[in-house]
């Protein structure tokens, strides 16, 4: 456990080091003058235009994140050889894929947290930073829909190099926030049989629409009780099976 | 006593990068042990196996045929690694953490902790001379510092056995000697040592036994002595003579030179070098030095390669 903790602490230390405070200030600016912007040529109620591009604009910059330090978490590490020393130490290569996935994990949590306070600090520019507290199953469910892109990355990052497991991860990530739409539309365009093939698919493919509770918190809509409960099982569910993947494919895999 | 490294019949082969059905032999079975408290040094042409060997060694890559052992475990086993310290071949190392951050994590790795890690940790900084650096990001490290960073996380959990992949790679020749320092005061400390090198002078001067690895296959294995073969020991004879007799001397063998007012004679094989101090002995001569005269490592690894070694 003590290593796991070690490797996630420093992964994080070396990937917040690393340009990624800059992707922050990036968000910080464009979600302000973005906000400021739409607001003034747009009719209807400011507080939720702003909601909307607040929170999706944390699920985007937190995607982005994920994929694009996911992917390269492990290969960087192959690439530079960066790994030698640390195999050489008495680290399972168990736990060097946690230590990488928590690591990971630790730094988007971080992330989340101060573009989160950037978002309190626009719902106070116009005047309702109460909300912040009503989005935060939205947030909440953001860092899970997130968590499951992180595991798939890493699980590519063990696997092949960046390139390809960058498409697999975006691949992933679109699957994801595409299938449920995909399935609703074509379920209701096709014959019965094939309806019941594609509504299997469902089950099989990843659905980040369990993980999509902005518009019903944003527009007053209501959450279910166990809508949060069961979003949460959900991600626990695909983080462990993606992570029980990478961890028996790097322990299989020459580190040449 | 369990040895610190055991290879038996170890063979590696790998896919060719190419061409998907072609195998590569990278080693060829390799058998080799090393006993406590020496300095192996492995030598060979680039592509010739040494690293491929020392990645069996060290887990990360797995022998297709043969048992390797590391101080009797497997070496993909953690636990071996608590008393193992490794540098990689132009070692690359985290570039956003500083020098002192580096040894602490990999410090935490090997179950040390608070103020026994920090004092190692400076100890250590200061003994590769990176002391005044250990708070610099290891981005503004030259190779040379990060050769030496390198060797102080590979000693950072003082390791019983310290396996380098060419140590002196990048290093000036006053770093080049700070390095062969620290080889030779592990030895002293009992340690064990293996090291790969092109450059056969080291390998020849801190290598209590040399391998000589070949196109995957052990040519040798053992002190430079034992790993010439008996036609390439020159045999040469020192002596003086006293000045009445000093004419009689010059004129006792053919080929007979005088260097440094001694006279020197050179010996055909064994046999002759018998007989000729044998002769100089019942003269009543003073034979000041008398004996083999080895070739170098890199004239031995000259003559079966056919080529010098860089």
């Amino acid at each position: 456990m003590n290593n796991i903790i070690s490797v996630s602490y420093y992964t994080f230390l070396e990937m917040v080091r690393n340009k990624v405070l800059y992707v922050l200030l990036f968000f910080a600016l464009f979600i302000f003058v973005l906000g400021i912007a739409i607001t003034q040529m747009t009719i209807g109620d400011n507080l939720d235009i702003i909601s909307d591009i607040g929170l999706g604009t944390i699920e985007i910059f937190s995607t982005v994140l994920a994929i694009f330090l996911g992917i390269n978490l492990v290969q960087k590490e192959l690439t530079l050889k960066t790994l030698y020393p640390l195999l050489s130490k008495p680290l399972s290569r168990t736990e060097y894929v946690l230590g990488k996935f928590f690591g990971m994990i630790f730094l988007i949590v971080v992330e989340i947290i101060v573009m989160s306070l950037i978002f309190l600090v626009l719902l106070h520019v116009y005047g309702g930073p109460e909300r912040l507290i009503a989005y935060l199953p939205a947030i909440y469910t953001i860092f899970l829909q997130t968590a499951t892109i992180i595991s798939v990355a890493v699980l590519c990052s063990t696997l092949t190099e960046p390139t390809v497991g960058g498409i697999l991860t975006i691949s992933f990530y679109l699957i994801g926030a595409t299938s449920y739409n995909l399935v609703y539309a074509i379920t209701h365009r096709t014959s019965e049989n094939v309806a019941k093939v594609i509504n299997t698919l469902r089950y099989i493919l990843p659905d980040f629409s369990h993980f999509n509770i902005k518009d019903n918190l944003v527009y007053g809509r209501g959450l279910e009780g166990l809508h949060i409960g069961f979003a949460s099982f959900y991600a626990l569910f695909i983080v462990l099976i993606v992570l029980s993947l990478s961890v028996i494919f790097f322990n299989t895999k020459e580190i040449n | 006593m369990v040895k610190p490294i055991e290879f038996k019949n170890v063979s590696k082969t790998f896919r060719h990068p190419m061409k998907v059905w072609d195998r590569i032999e990278a080693v060829k079975d390799l058998s080799f042990s090393m006993e406590n408290g020496e300095i192996a040094g492995f030598v060979g042409h680039n592509g010739a196996g040494k690293t491929t060997a020392i990645k069996m060694m060290m887990g990360f890559i797995w022998p297709t045929a043969g048992e390797i052992q590391v101080n009797g475990k497997d070496p993909g086993d953690p636990d071996v690694k608590k008393s193992i310290g490794f540098l990689p071949e132009r070692p690359y190392f985290y570039s956003q953490l500083s020098g002192m951050e580096l040894l602490s994590y990999f410090g935490k790795l090997t179950g040390i902790k608070g103020t026994v890690l920090r004092d190692r940790s400076e100890k250590l900084l200061r003994r590769v001379g990176l002391f005044d650096d250990r708070n610099r990001k290891l981005s503004g490290y030259s190779k040379g510092m990060l050769q030496r960073i390198g060797l102080a996380q590979a000693l950072i959990n003082d390791p019983q056995l310290v396996i380098m992949d060419e140590p002196m790679s990048g290093l000036d020749p006053i770093g080049r000697r700070e390095v062969k320092e620290i080889i030779r005061s592990l030895k002293r400390e009992g340690k064990s040592v293996v090291f790969s090198s092109h450059i056969l002078a080291d390998i020849e001067n801190l290598s209590d036994r040399v391998l000589i690895i070949e196109k995957g296959l052990m040519k040798h294995f053992g002190t430079v002595p034992e790993i010439v073969p008996p036609d390439r020991i020159r045999y040469k004879i020192e002596f003086n003579a006293p000045d009445e007799m000093k004419d009689a001397a010059f004129s006792l063998f053919k080929g007979i030179r005088v260097v440094s007012n001694r006279f020197v004679i050179d010996c055909e094989d064994l046999d002759d070098f018998n007989v000729k101090l044998t002769s100089i002995v019942q003269k009543g001569y003073t034979v000041h030095d008398a004996g083999g005269v080895y070739p170098s490592l890199e004239e031995i690894v000259f003559s079966q390669s056919g080529e010098v070694a860089s």
